[in-house]
């Protein structure tokens, strides 16, 4: 855990305007050293505006951005604790990957062979050794990723900014590369800041990861907790899949609540965990995998509910299915790994769906 | 005859039409006779050496020197700081003001010669090589900030980021990162710059005072019919370090481009 970490970056009230443009809208919140942090949300949210406000690219319009306790007001990018991967790499093309790498020790006091033999290890912990002489536009994508690192990484900054750096790679290579750079994280401990439009990304690099919408950061907590207590319908819908379903409050005491539930019934909720209330209509919130199909005689641990299936989506190692709960028009996704035994059932089957009252999150 | 093959017979009587003329310079500037004419008689030196042996010829090709290569140099100057203005930054009035820069592009000549010289008579500027320099840079800037703003378009801002994210100044970051990457850009803008200037006849010849560049001597050399085959000896020798040029900036476009790995996009060979 990070949480007893002292503070590296902190958000005080952070506007900023693009003209009548409201590109951040009130940031708050801290990032802790050591931590690998993700600024995740839809495109045009503002995550990478918030990243280069950091960087100090961006001035803000008003508030406050301090790294390591220190004010950034009046310093420039170029005396800024931070170094940046950008989302085009920005490889020098003009330059070796030597030259590249070791571009931000031009004035490093420290004499030539030292400076080299930095380069050298820069190159190694981000797997390319021996690749110096070689022309910096000759990489592969991932292999320019690398030498984008290591540029970054030779300064020791106190904070490493990533601006997407994975986009523009391939699948397999884009997985591969996340594990490399946790790896490379826990390696250095330098506080990393990560923006991505990717979900799942996020979920997977970050110790913890501040959604974003609209210039606002709507939720900010560890991968778990957004998984599994999002704090709205919008974060709910942007991390993972949730299935939304109708709901009544009943009556409300303290900590639970009695619901009625289109589909599944009435249920006793405890909602001490429960998002803040919008006044919005209710419905509760179900993931996919808390949901699953009762095969023969198997009995739900908790509670379960009748439904037919009305679309089968076949992945390889899993099965979305597609149900209509109970008998009503609410359709839910549910996964099932397909494990031995268990086969892949057809459109219109009559099922059986266990549930658990702990897995729904009340939003209203 | 199919239509593939009336296009061929279109383009090669284009190409002979255009390049003809340019092949009898030679052909006339080696022929033993001072009548410009069919047919030729005879193998000769005589309007080499004769051209060799002019003074005034080294003179006025030696002020056409100092006027293109200033203009050159101005001129791309000139091009650097407004190509750099228009691609990066925002600033009120912008499209008039690229619009007035890139004006005497479409201006003729003729017009800007007669009021520069309106001008610069009105406010007692003596006409000299400067006057003829100060005309070519506004002629020529246009086409340094066209051949200059497409190299700087093409310039990725996060590698000016970072460099300097890493440290470097705006200064050094210009020097270390966006100079090289621009310079086949700068190189075209001060070779295209330099043969505008070379060739440019009417502001030259109406600015030039006494001190005459080479393309107004060779017009007012062909007024004596018997110096006319020594001026295609001339022109013989300027065919020849046009091809030259042409080919090594050429040649420096495409290392450019081999070494930065981009993708040739055609240059002007």
């Amino acid at each position: 855990m990070t949480s007893d970490r002292p503070t590296m970056i902190e958000f005080r009230d952070v506007h900023k305007y693009y003209g009548d443009y409201h590109a951040l809208r009130g940031i708050n919140g801290e990032i802790r050293a050591g931590e690998f942090f993700s600024l995740l949300g839809p495109s045009g949210c503002g995550k990478t505006t918030l990243l280069r406000t950091i960087a100090g690219f961006e001035d803000i319009s008003s508030g406050a951005v301090l790294i390591d306790g220190k004010d950034m007001a009046n310093v420039p990018a170029n005396a800024r604790p931070t170094n940046m991967v950008f989302q085009s790499y920005a490889i020098f093309p003009h330059m070796s990957v030597a030259e590249n790498v070791g571009f931000g020790l031009r004035k490093d006091p420290r004499p030539k062979p030292e400076k080299a033999r930095a380069v050298e290890e820069a190159l190694e912990m981000v797997g390319l050794k021996g690749f110096g002489n070689r022309a910096a536009h000759a990489l592969s994508g991932g292999q320019r990723q690398r030498v984008a690192l290591a540029r970054a990484l030779i300064l020791k900054p106190k904070v490493l900014l990533l601006d997407e750096p994975l986009s523009a790679l391939d699948k397999k290579m884009r997985e591969h590369m996340q594990v490399e750079l946790i790896k490379l994280q826990r390696q250095v401990g330098i506080t990393f800041i990560l923006v991505t439009h990717d979900q799942e990304e996020a979920l997977v690099m970050s110790d913890r990861i501040a959604v974003m919408f609209e210039g606002e950061i709507t939720q900010l907590a560890d991968p778990e907790t957004l998984y599994r207590r999002p704090n709205s319908k919008k974060v709910a819908d942007f991390i993972g899949t949730m299935n939304f379903i109708p709901a009544t409050i009943l009556s409300e005491n303290g900590d639970t609540a009695e619901i009625e539930a289109k589909g599944l019934g009435r249920v006793a909720l405890d909602i001490s965990a429960a998002p803040p209330g919008k006044g919005e209509a209710p419905v509760v919130g179900l993931r996919p995998e808390t949901l699953t199909l009762l095969y023969d005689d198997q009995k739900a641990p908790e509670r379960e509910t009748d439904g037919v299936i009305d679309e089968v989506i076949y992945f390889g190692d899993m099965t979305y299915y597609d149900v209509y709960l109970g008998g009503t028009d609410v359709e839910v996704r549910l996964s099932m790994r397909n494990v031995p035994g268990r086969p892949v059932l057809e459109v219109g089957t009559k099922v059986r769906v266990a549930w658990s009252p702990s897995a729904l999150v009340l939003f209203r | 005859m199919n239509k593939a093959g009336g296009l061929r017979l279109y383009a090669i009587i284009y190409l002979i039409f255009l390049y003809a003329p340019i092949i009898l310079l030679p052909m006339f500037a080696f022929n033993n006779s001072k009548v410009i004419a069919f047919p030729l008689s005879g193998f000769t030196t005589e309007w080499f050496s004769q051209m060799w042996a002019d003074v005034q010829l080294f003179r006025s090709l030696k002020n056409s020197m100092i006027v293109s290569v200033s203009t050159a140099i101005l001129a791309t100057t000139l091009g650097i700081f407004a190509a750099r203005a228009s691609t990066r930054y925002a600033f009120p009035g912008k499209a008039g003001i690229m619009g007035l820069v890139m004006l005497p592009l479409v201006l003729p000549e003729m017009i800007v010669a007669m009021s520069l010289l309106v001008v610069l008579l009105a406010i007692g500027v003596p006409l000299s090589i400067f006057t003829i320099i100060l005309g070519h840079v506004l002629i020529c800037t246009p086409f340094a900030v066209a051949i200059l703003s497409s190299a700087f378009q093409s310039l990725d801002r996060s590698l000016e980021e970072a460099a300097y994210d890493l440290g470097e100044t705006p200064l050094s970051t210009f020097r270390l990162i966006v100079l090289p990457l621009v310079m086949p850009g700068i190189i075209s803008s001060l070779l295209i710059c330099f043969t505008i200037s070379l060739d440019e006849f009417i502001i030259a010849y109406f600015l030039g005072g006494t001190e005459t560049p080479l393309s107004a001597y060779i017009y007012g050399q062909f007024r004596f019919p018997a110096r006319v085959p020594a001026m295609l000896a001339l022109g013989t020798i300027l065919v020849g370090v046009s091809v030259l040029l042409l080919a090594l900036a050429e040649y420096f476009r495409r290392r450019g481009i081999a070494k930065t790995g981009g993708k040739d996009t055609g240059g002007f060979l």
